[in-house]
C-alpha cells in the first residue's frame, strides 16, 4: 500500500575511512541525489553513531521521508540499528534498505574509481527496492520460560547453574553417565595450580540438586522443532539397565561384575580400568551406576556365568533390570544452549610419534589421569603397569611434545590449541614435584603464554630446571628391548641436529571439534568454521550466538579455550539465553510469505518445498465455488522464500523479497555504466 | 574477444553463507574483482530460475547463484531445491544458445571468504571468454 | 481402437446417470484434417461423439479451462465430475493434473481409448492439399486409411502421422475409469535423437536457429493457451505487477517468452504437442520442451504424467541430485 508518494532519504556512511578512502562518497552522494523519489542524499563519518542516526530522525521528521536508503556496512552488521532508528523516529522499520559498501565494495576493490562506480550502482539498487518497499508488521510470541542445554561439562554447568539462579527452568543433557566433562579428568588447573576436583565437584552437586534443573544425564537429543521460544525437543534416556531411584550408589555390583577391573575406563582415558556395570569416576553425578549395554555379558551375549548376573543377586536395593528400555521424553523450551565441548586429538594421526606401539608415549590427557591423586596409580608416577596394577617403572627421563595435532597443515588442524602450552608447562611442573631428580625436556614450536598469569607461570616452571628446546621432534622410536625412546629433534635456535633419550613422552595433544559433530549440526542446523568448530553468529560482536536466533554456543565446541574463557563463555550465553525468557516475548519473523489468494491455483508446491511445514492448502470460497488455495501460518514462516521460486504463478511472495522488489534491482544492476 | 571488455554479473547470494562468505572476504580484506554486483535473497531457494533470464535480458553478462553447501542451508532445504531448478535452467538456457558459461552457482559458507574470491575470478574469467551478452538484452527505450 | 458406438453408448449411460456435468471429446469438424473438440452436456448429443486418426485435440486442456461462474447466492456449485475422452498421450495430462491437484480423481470420469496414431495437418496438406470437407482417417497397423475430398488412400504412418505419434510410448491411456477398445501394441519408441543433435551443435549454431525462429513469434499465446498444463489464473507472461516479460514482439521479449513458457514446463510437459501444432508461425516449440524432457529422465530419472502419486518434480528433491556445474 503506497500511500504517499515515495520520499527517499539516502545516506552515505564514510565508516571514518574504511569506505571513504577507496570510495568517493561524495560523488555517490551527487549520484544518489538526482534518482527519482529521492528528495535528500547525505554523508556522514559514522552513519550508526548517535548524530548519525541523529540525522537520519531528523530528515523523516523534516523532509518527510518515508523510505531510507542507508549505504555502509553489510546489513547483517547493521540492519537491526537503522531499523531501530527508523522505529524511532515513528516510520516503520521494513522501509530500511542497505546498500553493502563496504564489505562488498571498499574493503575488497582498490581501484577508487571502479569502487566508486560500483557504489554509485549498489545505492541505484537499493534506491529501487525502496520505492516498492511495503509496511511490514512485527508480530510477538510468548517464550517457553525455559532452556535446554547440550553438554554437561563446564560450560554446560555454569550455564545451567546462572540461568537456574535467574528463576528459570533448565533441561541440562548429557551424553556420558555423568556431568563434569573434561574438566573431572585433570589434576591440577593452571596457572593458579587449584585442584581441578575440588572446583568443579561442589558446582556438579549443585546441578542435580538445584530446584531448577532436571538433569538427564546418559541421554541424547533426538530431535528439535519450533523457533525462538517455542522450540520443542525430543530427549533420549538410555536404558542404563538400573532403576535410577533404586540405585544407592554403594557400589557392590560393580565390585562383583565378572568383568570387574577388565574393561578400560573411558574416564581414566585407558589407564584404568573399570567393570561392565560402574560409575565413570568416585565423585560422579549423579552416583548411579550405569551398565556398559556393549561389555555387559548379560545384555551382549544373554547370559553371564552359570548362576546368572552377580550384579543383580548382590544388589540389595533390587535396582537391576536387565529389561529396561530407552524412554523417549518432549520437552518445551524457549532457548537451547549448545555446549557440547570437544574432542583431544587422537595421536595415532601422527605416526611418527611412536604413540601406538609405545606404553611410555602417552597423551596429555592420560597423563592427568596418571598424576592424579584420583586416578589409577593414586598419583603415584608410574608408567607401564598392567591391567592388575602390577610392574611399571618410575620413569627418571621425560620428554613434553608442544603442538601435537595443533598448527599442523598436514593433519588439517591449522588454529592453535590454546591450552597445551601451559597445560604441558604446569604437568612439567608437576612431575618435578613428585620426581625432583627427574630430568625434563619440553620441545615447542612458540610457547604461547597470553592469558592472565600465564607468563609467570611458564618463567617460574623454567626456573625450577626444566629444559624448554626450540624444535619440533621428527620422529620417537624406541631404542633396544628395553623402554628407552629415542626422540630425533633439531634444536632450531642452534640449528642443531639432536637425538634425546626419554623413558616416558607425554605429548601435547590438541583440541578438535567433536567426531560427532555432524549430528548436532544436522539437529541444530548450526554452520562450522574452517577449523570445523562451530560458527558464531559474529567473530566479534556476537561470539556465543549462532546464525539460528534462540540458539546459543559455549565453551569449546566454538573453538579451544581454557577453563577461564569457557566459564565466562558459558556465562555470556547464560545471560545471552536470559533475555528471551526474562522478556517473555520474542518477535517473531516480520519478512514473512503471503498469498494472493486470487492468483494462487492450489497446485501445492509451496506445501511440498516449504521446509517448516508452514503452508497448508485450505478452501476458498471464490465467488460461491470452493476452491483450494495456499495460506501461510505466520507463527512457523521464517522468511526463505523457496515457495516464491516453486509457484508458476508468483501468488506466494516473501515480503521484502517479492518479485516485484528484486527485479526493479535486477534492472538497475544489469545496466552497464558506460 | 578483446581483454578490455568487463562483463556486467549479477549474483544472487543466499543472506546466511553466501552473503556472510562475501562479507568475511571483506572483513579479511580480500581483493577481488569487482565485475559481480550482489543482490541479497534470505536462501538460494529464494531465486526464481527466471531471474537469472531477466538479467540476461537486462544486460547483465552473467549470472551467479551462491548458497550454503548442500545440508548446511539455514532454512534445512533451500539449497537443494535450488540445485535442482538451477541445473534445468541451465541446460534450458544452453539449448537455446546461451554460453553455458554465463550462468554457474557455487556452494559458499560463512566461513568461506576465500573460496567467494575464487567463484568471482572464475565466473568473471569466463564470462570473460565468453564475451558481452547481447543474444536477447532488451532495448533500453528513452521516453 | 474403438468402436465409435461402444463410445457413443458408453457417453450416453454416464451423461444420462445425472453423475457428471460435462463430457469433452471430439466431433466431426466442418472442414480439413482436424475434428473439433466439443463439450457435451446432454445424452441426446452423444451421437455426435467420434474417435478416428483425426482427433489430435487435447481434451484434457478443457477440464482446468472450465470457467467457474459466481454461484448465485442460494444456489450451490454444480460439482458433478467432468468427464473425458483420452487418448494416451492426454491420458498423461490428466496424471499430471492429479500430481498438482488442479482436481481430485473422484472429480473426472476418464473414458481411455487406445489409439494408433494420429495426423498431422502439415503433412497431410502437403500430400492431399487443402480439405474443404471434413476428412475421415483410420490408423491401422501398417498404414492410414484416409478420406479427402470423396476419396480414400492408404499411406503409410512415417508419411502423415505427427511426430509424437512416430515416437509414441504410451499408445494406451495410462489412466482410465472406461478403458473402451482393445489395448494398442506399443509401435515406437522415443530416443530423443533429435534433440541429441541439436545438442551437438555450438552455442553459436542454436543461438542462429533460435534468434530466427523466436523472430517469427507473433505472440498470440496459442502455444499457452491450449496447454494442458497452463491453467494459472494469472499468468506472469501478461502479467503486469510485476512484469516480467513486455508485450512487444522483438526478440528480447520473445526469447524471454518463449523460455519463461519452457521453464513453466520442467518436469510437467506430457508431451501432447499441442503448442506447436497450434503454432501459426511453425516455430518448433517442442524443441525446448523435449530438451527439458530428456534432461529430466538423465537426471532425476523423472517422467511426468505416468504415476499420480508421483511429487512434482520441483516440488521434491534428492540429496544425491547432479552437482554439475556447481562450484
Amino acid at each position: 500500500m503506497i500511500n504517499y508518494r515515495p520520499r527517499i532519504g539516502v545516506y552515505i556512511c564514510h565508516c571514518g575511512i574504511n569506505i571513504a578512502a577507496v570510495i568517493d562518497v561524495k560523488a555517490v552522494v551527487e549520484h544518489a541525489s538526482k534518482l527519482p523519489g529521492v528528495v535528500v542524499a547525505r554523508d556522514y563519518s559514522y552513519m550508526c553513531s548517535d548524530p548519525g542516526q541523529g540525522m537520519v530522525r531528523e530528515d523523516i521528521e523534516k523532509e518527510k521521508l518515508n523510505r531510507v536508503v542507508v549505504a555502509s556496512c553489510s546489513p547483517r552488521m547493521h540492519e537491526p540499528t537503522f531499523r531501530n532508528t527508523l522505529k524511532d523516529a515513528g516510520l516503520n522499520p521494513y522501509y530500511l534498505e542497505m546498500a553493502n559498501i563496504r564489505e562488498q565494495c571498499s574493503w575488497v576493490h582498490e581501484d577508487p574509481a571502479i569502487a566508486t562506480e560500483k557504489a554509485k550502482k549498489l545505492v541505484e539498487a537499493a534506491v529501487a527496492k525502496a520505492l516498492l518497499l511495503e509496511a511490514l508488521e512485527e508480530k510477538e510470541v510468548d517464550v517457553t520460560p525455559a532452556c535446554l542445554i547440550i553438554g554437561a561439562g563446564i560450560a554446560g554447568i555454569q550455564a545451567a547453574l546462572d540461568i537456574a539462579d535467574a528463576g528459570f527452568k533448565v533441561y541440562l543433557v548429557e551424553k556420558n553417565p555423568s556431568v563434569g566433562g573434561h574438566m573431572a579428568q585433570l589434576d591440577k588447573t593452571f596457572p593458579t595450580l587449584d585442584c581441578s576436583a575440588c572446583i568443579l565437584t561442589p558446582k556438579m552437586v549443585d546441578v542435580a540438586n538445584h530446584p531448577n534443573i532436571e538433569l538427564m544425564t546418559y541421554s541424547q537429543v533426538e530431535s528439535i522443532e519450533g523457533y525462538v521460544g517455542n522450540f520443542k525437543a525430543t530427549i533420549r534416556k538410555k536404558a542404563r539397565y538400573v532403576d535410577f531411584d533404586k540405585c544407592t550408589g554403594c557400589g557392590i555390583c560393580a565390585e562383583n561384575c565378572r568383568l570387574a577391573g577388565r574393561i578400560p575406563s573411558e574416564f581414566d582415558e585407558g589407564i584404568g580400568y573399570r567393570s561392565a556395570i560402574y560409575i565413570p569416576f568416585p565423585q560422579a553425578v549423579p552416583a548411579k551406576y550405569t551398565i556398559d549395554p556393549e561389555r555387559c555379558l548379560q545384555l551382549t551375549k544373554g547370559k553371564c556365568g552359570k548362576e546368572g548376573p552377580a550384579c543383580a543377586a548382590v544388589c540389595d536395593a533390587k535396582a537391576i533390570n536387565f529389561e529396561q528400555q530407552d524412554e523417549l521424553v518432549e520437552i518445551e523450551i524457549g532457548t537451547i544452549i549448545v555446549a557440547t565441548g570437544y574432542d583431544i586429538f587422537d595421536p595415532t594421526r601422527k605416526p611418527e610419534y611412536g604413540y601406538a606401539e609405545n606404553p611410555n608415549v602417552m597423551t596429555g590427557l592420560e597423563f592427568e589421569r596418571l598424576v592424579s591423586a584420583s586416578g589409577p596409580t593414586g598419583g603415584k608416577i608410574i608408567v607401564g603397569r598392567d591391567r592388575k596394577g602390577e610392574g611399571g617403572f618410575e620413569p627418571k627421563k621425560i620428554g613434553f611434545i608442544h603442538c601435537v595435532g595443533s598448527r599442523d597443515k598436514s593433519v588439517g588442524n591449522e588454529y592453535c590449541s590454546r591450552v597445551c602450552c601451559m597445560y604441558l608447562a604446569k604437568q612439567a611442573h608437576l612431575i618435578k614435584d613428585k620426581l625432583p631428580d627427574a630430568e625434563i625436556t619440553v620441545f615447542y614450536m612458540d610457547v604461547r603464554a597470553f592469558g592472565k598469569g600465564f607468563e609467570e607461570f611458564y618463567d617460574r616452571v623454567r626456573r625450577e630446571g626444566i629444559r624448554y628446546i626450540r624444535g619440533n621432534p621428527s620422529e620417537i622410536y624406541r631404542k633396544g628391548d628395553d623402554h628407552t625412546l629415542i626422540i630425533k629433534v633439531e634444536d632450531t635456535l642452534t640449528g642443531t641436529p639432536m637425538e634425546y633419550e626419554a623413558d616416558l613422552v607425554v605429548l601435547g595433544v590438541g583440541l578438535e571439534p567433536r567426531k560427532d559433530v555432524r549430528e548436532i549440526i544436522n539437529l541444530f542446523k548450526l554452520s562450522q568454521s574452517t577449523d570445523g568448530f562451530f560458527l558464531e553468529a559474529h567473530p566479534k560482536l556476537r561470539p556465543v550466538d549462532t546464525a539460528s536466533d534462540g540458539i546459543f554456543l559455549a565453551g569449546c565446541c566454538q573453538g579451544p579455550k581454557d577453563i577461564p574463557d569457557t566459564v565466562a563463555q558459558a556465562k555470556g550465553a547464560a545471560s545471552s539465553a536470559l533475555i528471551p525468557m526474562a522478556s517473555g516475548k520474542v518477535k517473531v519473523e516480520a519478512q514473512i510469505s503471503v498469498v494472493n489468494k486470487d492468483e494462487c491455483r492450489g497446485c501445492g508446491f509451496c506445501v511440498e518445498v516449504c521446509p517448516y511445514s508452514a503452508i497448508e492448502l485450505v478452501e476458498e470460497n471464490r465467488q460461491g465455488n470452493i476452491i483450494k488455495v495456499a495460506s501461510v501460518n505466520e507463527a512457523l514462516c521464517k522468511g526463505c522464500g523457496s515457495c516464491a521460486a516453486a509457484c508458476l504463478s508468483g501468488a506466494i511472495q516473501p515480503k521484502s523479497f517479492k518479485d516485484e522488489q528484486i527485479l526493479p534491482q535486477i534492472a538497475v544492476l544489469g545496466v552497464k555504466t558506460e | 574477444m578483446s581483454n578490455d571488455f568487463e562483463p556486467n554479473i549479477i549474483g544472487f547470494l543466499c543472506n546466511w553463507c553466501s552473503y556472510a562468505g562475501a562479507d568475511l572476504a571483506g572483513t579479511s580484506r580480500t581483493h577481488y574483482l569487482p565485475n559481480v554486483k550482489i543482490i541479497r535473497v534470505m536462501c538460494s531457494g529464494r531465486v526464481n530460475p527466471l531471474f537469472i533470464v531477466n538479467a540476461l535480458q537486462q544486460g547483465a553478462d552473467g549470472v551467479l547463484i551462491s548458497g550454503c553447501h548442500p545440508g548446511d542451508c539455514h532454512y534445512l532445504e533451500g539449497n537443494y531445491f535450488a540445485r535442482r531448478r538451477f541445473v534445468l535452467m541451465h541446460k534450458l538456457l544452453e539449448h537455446v544458445g546461451v554460453d553455458p558459461r554465463r550462468v554457474q552457482m557455487s556452494w559458499v559458507s560463512a566461513s568461506e571468504g576465500a573460496k567467494f574470491k575464487d567463484v568471482v575470478e572464475k565466473i568473471v574469467s569466463d564470462v570473460k571468454e565468453a564475451g558481452p551478452m547481447d543474444q536477447f538484452r532488451r532495448r533500453q527505450l528513452n521516453w | 481402437m474403438v468402436d465409435e458406438n461402444v463410445l457413443r453408448d458408453k457417453a450416453k449411460e454416464i451423461l444420462s446417470s445425472g453423475e457428471v456435468r460435462r463430457l469433452i471429446g471430439w466431433k466431426r469438424g466442418t472442414y480439413g484434417y482436424e475434428a473439433a473438440p466439443c463439450v457435451i452436456t446432454d445424452a441426446s448429443q452423444a451421437d455426435d461423439l467420434i474417435f478416428d486418426a483425426t482427433c489430435v485435440q487435447n481434451p484434457a486442456s478443457f477440464i482446468t479451462l472450465e470457467e467457474k461462474l459466481p454461484v448465485p447466492r442460494g444456489q450451490q456449485p454444480d460439482t458433478r465430475k467432468i468427464a473425458v475422452m483420452v487418448k494416451g498421450c492426454d491420458s498423461r495430462a490428466v496424471v499430471q493434473h492429479l500430481v498438482e491437484k488442479a482436481y481430485i480423481r473422484d472429480d473426472v470420469v476418464i473414458l481411455g481409448i487406445p489409439c494408433r496414431g494420429v495426423i498431422d495437418r502439415r503433412k497431410a496438406e502437403k500430400i492431399f492439399g487443402e480439405a474443404p470437407q471434413p476428412v475421415l482417417a483410420v490408423a491401422e497397423k501398417d498404414g492410414v486409411v484416409i478420406r479427402v475430398n470423396g476419396e480414400e488412400k492408404k499411406v503409410s504412418r512415417e508419411e502423415i502421422l505427427a511426430d509424437k505419434c512416430l515416437r509414441c510410448r504410451y499408445p494406451n491411456p495410462v489412466i482410465s475409469d472406461y478403458p473402451l477398445g482393445d489395448e494398442v501394441e506399443k509401435w515406437a519408441d522415443d530416443d530423443f535423437s533429435d534433440v541429441s543433435e541439436f545438442e551437438k551443435e555450438s552455442p553459436e549454431e542454436k543461438w542462429a536457429f533460435w534468434e530466427e525462429e523466436f523472430s517469427k513469434c507473433i505472440r498470440c499465446y496459442a502455444c499457452r493457451n491450449v496447454c494442458p498444463m497452463c491453467y494459472c489464473v494469472e499468468c506472469i507472461v501478461t502479467k503486469l505487477k510485476p512484469q516480467w516479460t513486455r508485450r512487444s514482439t522483438d526478440l528480447s521479449e520473445n526469447t524471454v517468452y518463449h523460455i519463461q513458457r519452457a521453464w513453466h514446463l520442467a518436469g510437467r510437459c506430457i508431451e501432447c504437442m499441442e503448442c506447436q501444432r497450434v503454432c501459426p508461425m511453425d516455430i518448433p516449440i517442442m524443441t525446448l520442451n523435449r530438451k527439458l524432457t530428456k534432461d529430466v529422465k538423465e537426471l532425476f530419472d523423472y517422467e511426468p504424467g505416468v504415476d499420480a502419486e508421483a511429487q512434482p518434480l520441483l516440488a521434491s528433491y534428492n540429496p544425491q541430485d547432479p552437482e554439475e556445474y556447481i562450484m
